[in-house]
């Protein structure tokens, strides 16, 4: 976990104003049941199962609704779901979880070790992002008995990336609803029925999606606090500005304002602006360099790019300082894996050039470029980070003699362009880290990702000491071993610099200090929201 | 004579004359740009969102991507003018074209050309350019040209009623007596008295250029590694609320300079329409 300095101020004049306002003091009071929750989405992904699309586009809309195995508690480690408890054999071959009792789906029927069989392996094997490389050695799931699921693999599968994943990678859907049918098309994907708080009511394309509570829900105790949540998809940022700041909606979350409207509201005592409870959701905005261009198949010029960057600078005055220096692909938040290291290619501008000559780059004359032809850079239309790196790295490479185009595309554009054709030298985007690196990360630097898969290694990069120890560290069951394991990848990511992990930054969440127990854990955002509620205004 | 009598009536327009002079202002900001601000206008000038009057080397401020919004704007006039002047080159010059000949020739040439115009004419502008830069790509001469192409409409059906009323005019029919060639015809007896409206009308059009150019830029569809006056209004957009400047400053320049075409071409009107002359 960490903090921005401007979230350090927000919330030293949280505590300030406690006495006056509805702040902090207010979480100590006991939960008021009822309520609205209207929440601010940029876009919708028009897909609410996350059994077969694993996005926080999905999770933050479905895992209200479905829920997985395993979550993640206060503290980032796993805790049960619709699993009570697990346990995994020596070999690391066989992982038996034993099932909640008393759990029914919101059509009325029970919940049981078959719906955990199907969506293993129908969904998360076969179809789920991530899921299929994850799973891809898991042979069979038995069902000895209705509360027990036992996962056979056939390589070793380490009982921590598996624990880690589920959260992500774990959603079970209902065997009874989707058995017999094409998966993909089927309607429960976007009208979803599963065990969670909130039941499936709404779903206006383009417009909003209503949930409604769940009489039943299996945790009792009065539970889910709210009565209701509304998604409005608001895809102009002023006006989900507008939105937030008028009370019509009471929380944007995964950045969904802009930053200079989210500096703005944090002055401002109605809102909260935080990092706090999207750690497990934490990004980092890249630059990937395409080896198949001759000039940086030169890993010399690849960190001569590196060190051309004035990344502080960039994090101050760009994004507000709502973000750090990257140090590596493994980003600080990631408690079992990362050792703390300094920022690998600090900004050095004359080391930049040097590095250029020393590759045969020299600069032709006063003001000519090094390069015969521009680098072209195509932009992750992701909005103001990745957009704003783009335009950096122009000015920034010009004052070493490097001359940079840049091609804007819309997201299919931008997929298609740099994942499927390679048209591309320099591209910005977003690696999201996810728990742990064989999830999200790896396949940003293992070869033999398929044409076309976004976020993998599509930049023509190969080294077979990083195939090795990529495939080494996904079956290593001692966790120190495997941990050990990830500082080699950390360090040839590095020195191979195929794609920088320049900076690094989590989401920013902006609520209204009404609503409680939120952000309560570190992916708080895709979690069941069953325990937040609504202080009266 | 006519030239004279046209300057004379320009020069008592008052529209005309405080249009020219703002046009001379921008053509001014363009032609100094290179000179004043010799520094690539893309590139980090300093820290983003200073206003302006802040700092004394930044006398209208950084955007929020720390660009001098000075070099922005007097580059941006470049790419405007080029713009405007470019786009309707373009317009203009096929508008004439085929309303020459349709016109000229009527029967079921002037259907076919009129069909085939027609059919431009349903598709709105901006969703016509839209389509053009989505498949050809937003450089800045892919832009110019299909700004160009998404225009000629207006000109070539203003050139047509031209050609319709004045093909057998006396003058003409007499020229044609003498022999002359279609080509000649058309070129050198109907063309030179059709013109005027046209000349009129290719200031809007190049008034309407820029706002395309701009609108595009807006909705980041414009080339990303010019400074054209539509990108930084749409940069500046994320920063409205706080920092309306960045928006602003550029807003006005297309304001300026749209207003600087308009009034010109009213000037124009004035000048070369015969009715205001007869009075």
């Amino acid at each position: 976990m960490w903090l921005t300095r401007r979230q350090a101020l927000a919330g030293a004049g949280g505590i300030a104003a406690g006495t006056m306002l509805p702040g902090l003091g207010m979480a100590q009071q006991a939960p008021q049941r009822g309520g609205t929750l209207t929440v601010q989405l940029t876009s919708e992904q028009r897909v609410l199962n996350p059994a077969i699309q694993a996005s926080t586009g999905v999770y933050v809309m479905a895992s209200k609704i479905v829920e997985p195995l395993v979550d993640l508690d206060a503290q980032g480690e796993p805790v049960g779901v619709l699993a009570e408890s697990w346990e995994s054999a020596p070999d690391g071959l066989t992982h038996i979880f034993r099932l909640r009792r008393g759990v029914t789906w919101h059509d009325g029927k029970d919940f049981t070790s078959k719906d955990v069989a199907f969506s293993a392996m129908e969904c998360w094997k076969k179809i789920l992002n991530y899921g299929t490389t994850l799973y891809l050695f898991l042979d069979r799931v038995e069902t000895p008995d209705a509360h027990t699921a036992v996962f056979k693999f056939s390589r070793p599968m380490p009982q921590g990336l598996l624990l880690r994943a589920l959260p992500d990678l774990g959603h079970v859907i209902p065997a009874h609803v989707y058995e017999g049918t094409d998966i993909r098309t089927n309607p429960a994907n976007t009208a979803p029925i599963g065990t969670g708080p909130f039941k499936f009511a709404q779903y206006e394309r383009g417009q909003f999606l209503m949930v409604e509570r769940n009489p039943n829900y299996w945790r009792g105790n009065g539970l889910p606090y709210l009565d209701r949540i509304v998604w409005r998809f608001i895809p102009d940022r002023a006006a989900a500005a507008a939105a937030i700041e008028s009370g019509q909606v009471q929380l944007s979350t995964y950045s969904g304002l802009s930053l200079s409207d989210i500096a703005r509201l944090s002055k401002d005592p109605r809102f909260v602006v935080s990092t706090k409870g999207n750690e497990g959701n934490t990004a980092h905005t890249v630059m990937e360099m395409n080896l198949r261009r001759k000039e940086l198949s030169d890993v010399r010029v690849r960190r001569a790019l590196c060190h051309a960057l004035d990344l502080d600078f960039f994090i101050e005055n760009f994004l507000y300082g709502y973000a750090k220096l990257g140090t590596g692909p493994i980003p600080s938040s990631s408690a079992p894996f990362y050792v703390p290291r300094p920022a690998p290619y600090p900004f050095d501008r004359a080391k930049a050039e040097r590095l250029l000559d020393e590759a045969g780059y020299k600069r032709p004359g006063r003001g000519r470029d090094r390069f015969a032809q521009p680098l072209k850079l195509m932009p992750a239309p992701w909005g103001e980070y990745t957009a704003n790196f783009a335009t950096f790295i122009q000015q920034s490479l010009r004052e070493i003699g490097i001359r940079v185009e840049i091609e804007s595309r819309d997201a299919p554009g931008w997929l298609t362009g740099v994942y499927r054709d390679h048209a591309f030298d320099l591209t910005t985007g977003w690696h999201q880290y996810r728990s742990d690196p064989a999830v999200s990360t790896t396949v940003w630097f293992r070869t033999g990702s398929p044409v076309g898969a976004p976020w993998t290694n599509q930049y023509g990069y190969d080294n077979p000491e990083m195939d090795r120890v990529i495939d080494a560290a996904a079956t290593e069951l001692d966790p120190a071993k495997r941990k050990a394991l990830y500082q080699d990848f950390v360090r040839i990511a590095i020195e191979d610099v195929p794609v920088h992990m320049a900076v690094e930054h989590a989401f920013i969440s902006v609520y209204s200090k009404r609503l409680m127990n939120s952000h309560n854990q570190p992916r708080w955002a895709s979690s069941s929201w069953a325990d937040t509620w609504l202080a009266p205004a | 004579m006519i030239r004279s009598r046209a300057l004379r009536a320009y020069l008592r327009s008052p529209a005309g004359m405080i249009g020219l002079l703002l046009l001379l202002l921008v053509v001014a900001a363009a032609l100094s740009a290179d000179w004043l601000f010799p520094r690539d206008p893309l590139s980090l000038a300093g820290r983003p969102l200073q206003w302006p009057g802040q700092n004394p080397r930044l006398p209208l401020g950084t955007d929020n991507l720390g660009r001098d919004i000075a070099a922005f704007l007097f580059h941006g006039a470049q790419v405007s003018l080029l713009i405007g002047v470019v786009a309707s080159a373009v317009a203009v010059g096929i508008g004439v074209m085929i309303g020459a000949i349709a016109g000229f020739y009527g029967g079921w040439v002037d259907d076919l050309l009129m069909r085939v115009t027609e059919a431009f004419q349903t598709v709105p502008n901006f969703i016509l350019l839209l389509v053009l830069v989505a498949v050809f790509g937003s450089e800045l001469p892919v832009i110019t040209v299909a700004i160009g192409l998404v225009g000629w409409t207006a000109p070539c059906r203003l050139v047509r009623a031209e050609f319709l009323s004045l093909r057998n005019r006396e003058f003409v029919l007499a020229a044609r007596g003498l022999g002359m060639r279609d080509a000649r015809l058309i070129l050198g007896e109907v063309l030179p008295n059709a013109l005027p409206p046209v000349i009129v009308y290719a200031s809007v059009v190049m008034a309407v250029a820029i706002l395309m150019e701009s609108a595009l830029a807006f909705l980041g569809l414009s080339d990303p590694n010019i400074a054209s006056w539509g990108n930084m209004i749409g940069a500046g957009r994320s920063v409205l609320r706080t920092e309306w400047y960045v928006s602003a400053i550029p807003g006005l320049a297309i304001l300026v300079t749209v207003l600087a075409f308009s009034l010109v071409g009213q000037g124009l009107n004035d000048a070369l329409n015969p009715r205001m002359q007869a009075v």
